[in-house]
């Protein structure tokens, strides 16, 4: 009460500030409320409901637990893709974490022309999210192109091949370059997807300071105990903001058979279907990170501050 | 110039000095040490060249498709069908590019998408900023539950709540009194304004790490002099955050350049570049392919396709070579890292 009286002021800060901070925050709110929250909760309301499209608004009829039956027993190709989809996502976020480290490492390094690969292994970042990607993956499959097929057997699968050819190496044995295309084919969208990854790995080992550096030359570390001792422990806590951002990163994938379906049901109007599909999906995802995040949390290395 | 070439002797003398100092060093050492020396040179030579080789394969697989689209555009059809021709075209022709600029009409779809995503993009930039300054520096009760909220923007796919968005805008506005705002700009530009944009969960949280990492004395010698707390944000954070609000920028007008889900959802006529590059083929089809005369294989459309690829990608990769600095220093300084 004192700080009222030297201040002259109604509100004691404390109170005072909180205002101030709702005040920073109320645009936000507003618009959170109408254009996240309340068509979140919407979504969950369709998923529960027959769905049909009146003339002022929707019109819901209450089917209970009805759209997710239909959606895991009779739809001939959900659990199937998603199924898929989430064995992909389970093999691929390590190996686009493990490269995006390797890569990040090695642009750490100093080499001439460091700018150069650096812009170079950026580049997805500005690219792959959009349609762009879509085409240079060779899927056209929504277009319903006859082409799709050839395009991107033309484009991914013999990458390698291409490379070896390009540099003027023929004539390696049919199953090895077969045994190379398979692994290519999967390099690429590893590569193209990992371009953010190797941005944040990078920014993390620069922070680490120069004096644990010199301690280790001093120590006499290989190069192989100073990634395991000094690096790995200071990128560890951004492997977990990776991981988290590499799945959610796989929603908007244009690859991602899931999702394609959910809009595929859309198109036919069936709302329900759709956002069922849709909060199955995320519903699993999003455990899978909150198990993953408690887990990882526990073996991470935090520095205090 | 005299000066000059004394330096480079000195230096090159310099450097003799050091390697036989060096010579004298080694004559001193030990059979082991000299051995351990010799590995580890060797080992630093081999990889550098292992180095060497891995960036270039891997910069391969990343500049491959941008190195073709570039070869397509300027080739000719029948170059397709031509199994040859790989990379350095047969017939070269601009006639290609010229139909899909015609077919994309690509001067006044550049036109909209470059207003649209420079306004949005900075409204949805300063919205952000403001939220996340909110989150950084002031404590308020339910703000656990708020910035939960933030985080779940992060996490939720924009397929879940794109549905019922759309009501939303078909029908905005309370009780009976709607409008459709479909097809209107609004589309873009109310979520952007209200730090509900694409991606906006991401950049709050940018922000808001950045305002933390501040310190905490530039406010409070503002608070003292009588500053408010919104004029302190304004004259004295926001100066201080002006390189991250460019990289958020930057970041913020690629996003909203290659996003073609949101704008499908919302935008039947309203054309942006990552639509029409969507409905290329449908469109190309009505311009070019539906002529019974000529007929054109699904193999050689691919010239079209890349083309029109290579005339999306092209403004925004001037904007990332000018700009390179901001894109990849800039995560560092905005603070995603803290």
């Amino acid at each position: 009460m004192t700080d009222n009286k030297k201040t002259g002021r109604k509100l004691p800060y404390e109170k005072r500030k909180a205002l101030y901070g709702y005040g920073f925050i109320s645009l936000w709110l507003v618009g959170t409320v109408f254009f996240f929250l309340i068509p979140l909760i919407k979504s969950l309301w369709y998923s529960f409901n027959e769905v049909s499209i009146g003339t002022q608004k929707m019109v819901t009829e209450w089917v209970g637990l009805g759209k997710y039956e239909y959606v895991l027993n009779v739809d001939e190709h959900y659990t199937e893709y998603l199924k898929d989809m989430l064995v992909e996502t389970l093999w691929k976020t390590p190996l686009v974490l493990i490269f995006s480290l390797f890569i990040a490492v090695i642009l750490n390094q100093k080499f001439k022309g460091r700018t150069l690969a650096r812009a170079i292994f950026f580049l997805p970042v500005i690219i792959a999210t959009g349609p762009v990607y879509k085409i240079i993956n060779g899927d056209m499959s929504s277009t319903g192109n006859t082409g799709a097929a050839q395009f991107s057997t033309m484009f991914s699968t013999d990458l390698v091949g291409e490379l070896l050819q390009f540099l003027g190496i023929y004539g390696l044995s049919d199953n090895m370059s077969s045994m190379i295309s398979t692994i290519a084919d999967n390099i690429f969208g590893i590569v193209w997807s990992s371009g953010i990854q190797i941005l944040i790995f990078l920014a993390a080992l620069q922070n680490i300071p120069p004096s644990a550096k010199e301690a280790a030359q001093v120590e006499g570390a290989t190069a192989w105990e100073y990634f395991w001792k000094i690096t790995f422990p200071y990128v560890s806590p951004f492997i977990l903001a990776n991981l988290i951002f590499t799945v959610i990163d796989s929603f908007t994938s244009p690859t991602n058979t899931v999702m394609k379906r959910i809009l595929a049901m859309k198109e036919d109007w069936k709302f329900g279907e759709a956002s069922a599909m849709a909060w199955i999906y995320f519903l699993i995802v999003l455990g899978a990170i909150g198990l993953i995040t408690v887990t990882v949390n526990k073996l991470i290395y935090y520095e205090v501050d | 110039m005299a000066e000059l070439t004394d330096i480079l002797k000195s230096d090159k003398q310099k450097l003799k000095e050091k390697k036989e100092a060096q010579k004298i060093r080694i004559k001193t050492m030990s059979s082991r040490e000299r051995s351990y020396l010799r590995k580890k040179v060797f080992a630093d030579k081999i990889w550098v060249f292992f180095r060497f080789v891995i960036l270039f394969g891997l910069g391969f697989v990343i500049l491959y498709p941008l190195i073709y689209m570039v070869s397509c555009t300027f080739r000719e059809r029948t170059d397709m069908n031509d199994p040859t021709v790989m990379w350095i075209p047969r017939n070269y022709t601009l006639n290609i590019l010229k139909e899909t600029i015609v077919a994309m009409d690509f001067r006044n779809t550049l036109e909209t998408t470059l207003v649209l995503n420079i306004g949005c993009s900075l409204v949805q930039v300063v919205s952000c900023a403001i939220t996340g300054y909110g989150f950084a520096r002031f404590k308020f009760k339910g703000k656990g539950i708020l910035f939960g909220i933030v985080i779940m923007m992060i996490l939720v796919p924009t397929q879940v709540i794109s549905l019922p968005l759309y009501t939303q805008f078909r029908f905005f506005g309370i009780g009976n009194l709607t409008m459709n705002l479909i097809d209107t700009k609004a589309t873009m530009y109310l979520p952007a304004l209200t730090a509900n944009g694409i991606r906006s969960g991401l950049m709050i949280l940018i922000f808001r790490q950045f305002f933390k990492g501040l310190p905490k004395e530039l406010e409070d010698a503002a608070y003292i002099d009588g500053c408010g707390p919104f004029m302190t944000f304004v004259r004295v954070m926001v100066p201080n955050a002006a390189s991250s609000f460019l990289t958020v920028f930057l970041f913020s007008v690629v996003w909203y350049w290659n996003d073609y889900y949101v704008s499908a959802t919302f935008f039947t006529n309203t054309k942006t570049i990552a639509l029409m590059l969507q409905n290329l083929d449908t469109e190309l089809k009505l311009r070019l392919f539906n002529s019974a005369t000529v007929e054109i294989s699904p193999r050689e459309q691919i010239v079209w396709k890349e083309a029109g690829c290579l005339m999306s990608i092209m403004p925004i990769l001037v904007l990332y070579t000018c700009l390179q600095k901001y894109f990849t220093e800039g995560i560092e300084r905005s603070g995603l890292v803290a």
